[in-house]
Formats: structure tokens, sequence, C-alpha cells
């Protein structure tokens, strides 16, 4: 593919010309300088300082000298806190798909009722979507305390926003004959929905419950730290207690919680599609 | 049985699709609507399931116009109306026996279709249907497997399970090869005569009218050009049907 930056004929008339071509040019040049400065500015924003990388070396080697071997002998009381996490993941995860697909009907253009519900549904997805995860756990933490529940709420949330939209967008790709097929058959609309758009549409939705799952295991792990319950919430502990040993044991069972959700979500999207 | 009256439709351009519009079609009567494309054909059907409403005209099946009807009383209406299209609209994930099934929905509870599934009589129905169509060996397979010919044969079995008095077919045959579509014709035309169905069948192949058609319509322009017996339609006014428009 080549970019055709002399655009439509009339332009390319134009570029052939040496005023022309000198444009063109002029303008590649600045456009690389724009590039560049965004680049640099970043740089300074974010106070890049590649030396750190070389000093903070040995740092990382202290911390890790020092959290080995893990402290397998804490293995059964991490069993609980593991289990939190999953289960933090598991409720999110239910509760999102439970207030999203009712909510995906109405903002699937060709399923709404009304362009008011239209709306309605696409400004909850969108707001629920856009504030993260991680702020949802800092209210729920204010409003009903520390534990995994604020921390199952803040997932649930953030899930009705991806899931929302993920759903509308899947019912807005599907086929639409065989709904119409049926309407006209006198089937009422409650039987089209579970006759002919959820079988239509049910391997999706289910490939997308099963991603946002494995999603949510992850973040599940990162919402301790703001006191949300599960495993984050006792490395956070581990960490301010100076305990490295119970952190790489903790570490250890993160990564196999996370690759385990990862294999088995991907292997049920593999027989489902 | 079926009876059109005086119909008008216009399109939201502004163009008559449907001008003074009157056919009549009787239980077990097999007509062939033939016409260019744009004629008024599937506007002609369309009006006749009221998924779109003309302007004026009425549509009288077994005694009610349907033109007058709205809401729950349109869809009960419409449980007469069997349609099937050029494309057979199945629900591919779905079984071939699942699929003619739903063509009883209609006439269940919603709930009990919900939760509880259609009544195992309803499913030896919908069997039966198939073994009609001649595809009972292939009920229990997914509808997405299915080649053209067959699909479109799951579509009539499911039609027939609504048990309609009318049978509506757009362009059945459009997107088949030549055997399956003489067998689709071939099933429409034994199906109006067993099951005493008046069926109208829109199409472009003029062969297959003359072939199977009790009576032939010819529409140019939303209007009817001939109502005739097959055997009495002249060739040329067939052809003259799809002359372009200056001609």
């Amino acid at each position: 593919m080549s970019l055709d930056v002399a655009g439509p004929p009339a332009d390319r008339a134009f570029a052939t010309t040496s005023w022309g071509r000198a444009l063109v040019k002029a303008t590649h040049f600045a456009l690389a300088l724009l590039g560049l400065a965004i680049v640099i500015q970043a740089f300074i924003v974010v106070q890049a300082r590649p030396q750190d990388l070389v000093t903070g070396v040995f740092g990382m080697a202290d911390l890790i000298r020092r959290a080995m071997p893990p402290n397998f002998s804490e293995l059964p009381s991490t069993i609980w806190p593991t289990l939190q996490t999953i289960d933090i993941a598991l409720f999110g995860t239910l509760a999102g798909i439970i207030i999203a697909l009712p909510l995906a009907l109405l903002a699937a253009a060709n399923m709404t009722p009304s362009r008011f519900a239209y709306y309605a549904a696409r400004g909850i997805i969108g707001f629920t979507r856009a504030v993260p995860d991680l702020v949802w756990a800092l209210l729920f933490v204010t409003a009903v305390g520390l534990g995994p529940f604020p921390g199952a709420l803040a997932l649930g949330v953030h899930s009705v926003g991806m899931l929302g939209r993920l759903f509308a967008e899947t019912i807005e790709q599907m086929d639409m004959a065989p709904i119409h097929a049926l309407e006209l058959t006198g089937a009422r609309r409650l039987q089209v929905f579970s006759q002919g758009i959820i079988p239509s549409i049910l391997p999706s939705l289910l490939g997308i419950c099963l991603y946002r799952l494995d999603e949510n295991i992850r973040s599940s792990l990162v919402l301790g730290f703001v006191g949300a319950g599960g495993i984050g919430f006792q490395i956070l502990t581990a960490m301010n207690l100076f305990q490295y040993q119970d952190v790489s044991l903790l570490l250890i069972i993160i990564f196999i919680i996370v690759l385990s959700a990862e294999r088995i979500s991907a292997a049920l999207r593999e027989r489902l599609a | 049985m079926l009876g059109v009256r005086e119909l008008s439709l216009r399109y939201p351009n502004g163009k008559l699709a449907l001008t003074d519009f009157n056919l009549s079609v009787a239980a077990g009567e097999f007509v062939v609507v033939l016409g260019g494309n744009g004629s008024g054909k599937t506007t002609l059907l369309r009006s006749i399931t009221r998924t779109v409403k003309p302007a004026a005209g009425e549509v009288w099946l077994d005694g009610i116009d349907l033109c007058t009807l709205e809401g729950e009383k349109l869809r009960r209406a419409r449980l007469a109306l069997a349609m099937i299209w050029q494309h057979a609209s199945l629900v591919k994930r779905r079984s071939v026996l699942a699929n003619v099934a739903t063509g009883t929905l209609g006439r269940h509870y919603t709930l009990r279709t919900v939760f509880g599934g259609l009544p195992a009589s309803e499913l030896e129905a919908a069997r039966s249907h198939l073994a009609e169509v001649g595809l009972a060996h292939l009920a229990e397979q997914r509808a997405g497997t299915l080649s053209g010919g067959q699909a479109q044969r799951v579509a009539i079995a499911r039609a027939l399970a609504q048990r309609p008095r009318v049978l509506l077919a757009d362009e059945p045959v459009a997107s088949l090869d030549p055997e399956a579509a003489e067998e689709i014709m071939r099933l429409l035309q034994r199906l109006a005569r067993s099951e005493n169905i008046a069926v109208i069948c829109v199409l472009h192949q003029v062969e297959f009218a003359f072939a199977y058609a009790d009576r032939v319509v010819g529409i140019r322009n939303g209007r009817i050009v001939f109502d005739l017996p097959r055997d009495q339609v002249p060739r040329d006014a067939v052809h003259r049907l799809y002359l372009p428009e200056a001609a």
C-alpha cells in the first residue's frame, strides 16, 4: 500500500510542477518534525532518565535476592485470598452480563425500541466503561468498606460498559433475515428473541463473556491494592511488611492463575467458534 | 380466499409502486407473478403481509381486511400467511427440526415456548413436514450445513408448520441451480394442491411460470398487464414486461 499524499487528480497535477513538488517536500518535512516533537515532549513529560535504569538494576537485584526462595510454608494461607480473587472476577463478570445484556438490546441500532432508549443505553454503557475499574473500586471501598465485595461491584459496573458495547456490536452485526422471517410467522417479540436472536448470537456472546472473565481475573488481582480484597491485598500487605519471600510466592500464584484463566478461556472460545 | 382490491402504494421517493391493483387467489391455486425489476412484485407481497402499509386499498383474507389491522390482531392474522424468500433465512446454528418448529411459535403461549419449548406433538408435526419436503433424514443436522436447495426446502417446511392458508414466495429459486430450482417449483405446485394452499410466487424465470403456474399475472410499473391461465398467456405480452421504459 502506498501513501498518496498528492491526493485527488487535480492536486496530483499541481504536485508535478516544481513549486508543487517543493511544497509537498516541505509538508513532509514539517510532518516529520511534528512527529519528532511529539516523541520528545513525551520523554520530557514522563521525566525519562535512562541512566536510572542502570542504577536501578542493583536495587532490583537486591529485591530479587531477598525474595528468594519463595516462602512456600505460607501456601495454605494463600488459598482463601486466591479463591477471593477468582470469585471477585466471577461475581463481577456475572453481574456485568446480567445488566449488560438488556442494555445491549436497547443500545443496538437494529433492536432498540426508540431513539431515547438507544441514547440512554449508549450513555450508561459509555460512562461505566470510561471510568476505570480501579476508580470504581476506590468509590465502592469508600461506600461499602474494605473487602472483596467492593472489588466485585467495581468489576461488575466496569464490565457493564465493556460487555454492553461488545454485545451491542454483536447484535448489530447479526444477520437479520432469519429474525424478520420469524416475525412474519406470527411469533411474538419474546419468542423471536429466545428462538431467533439468542441462538444466532449465543456463541459470540459466550466468547465475549469468557474473554471478559479472563480480563476480570487480571483486574481483580490489582483491585486488592486499593483495599478490595483478594490476593492483591495480600501482596500489598507483604510489601509493606518487607516480606519479599511471601511476595514472590504470591507472584507465582498470580502467574498460575492468569495463565490458567487465559488458557481455559482460549480453549473454551475455540470450542465455541 | 385472498383478495387484493384497488391496492395502491407509493415509495418514499414519490413513485407509485402499486396502482389500483386487483388480484384474487383461490385455495389450492398456484399463481405466478412476472415482471421486471422494480415493477412492484415484491412490494405486492410486502403489502399482503403488511410489512408495508398501502396508501389505499384492501387485502382480504378469509373475510378480514388486513389493511385495517394493527398489533396483536395483525400478528394473529399473519399466522395464516407464510412467506419464503430467495434466501432461506434459517437460524443457521439451530437444527433443521428446530428451524421448522419455529413456524408454530405464534400459536403457543410465549412463556411456554421460551422456557418449556414446544409441545412434543408440534415437534412430531415438524418432522412430518420435513418428510413432506423430503428431508426427514436431516432433522438433527445444523441448518448452516445445508445446501441452498435443501435450505429452501426447510424454509418451505417451516412455512407448512405455520399451517398457512396462503404461501407467498418471493423469487424462491433465484439463487438455486437449475435442478434444485425445478425441485422447489415442483414442491410448491404439489403443496398448493395437496395442502389446498393458495400460492403466490414471484419469479423471474418465465419458463417456470409456463411449466408450473395455474395462472400467470404480469406486472409493469405497479399495474397488472395481464392475469390469465398459463396456456392463454401470449408470449409477446410476457416479453413486453421486460422491455425498457421507453419501448
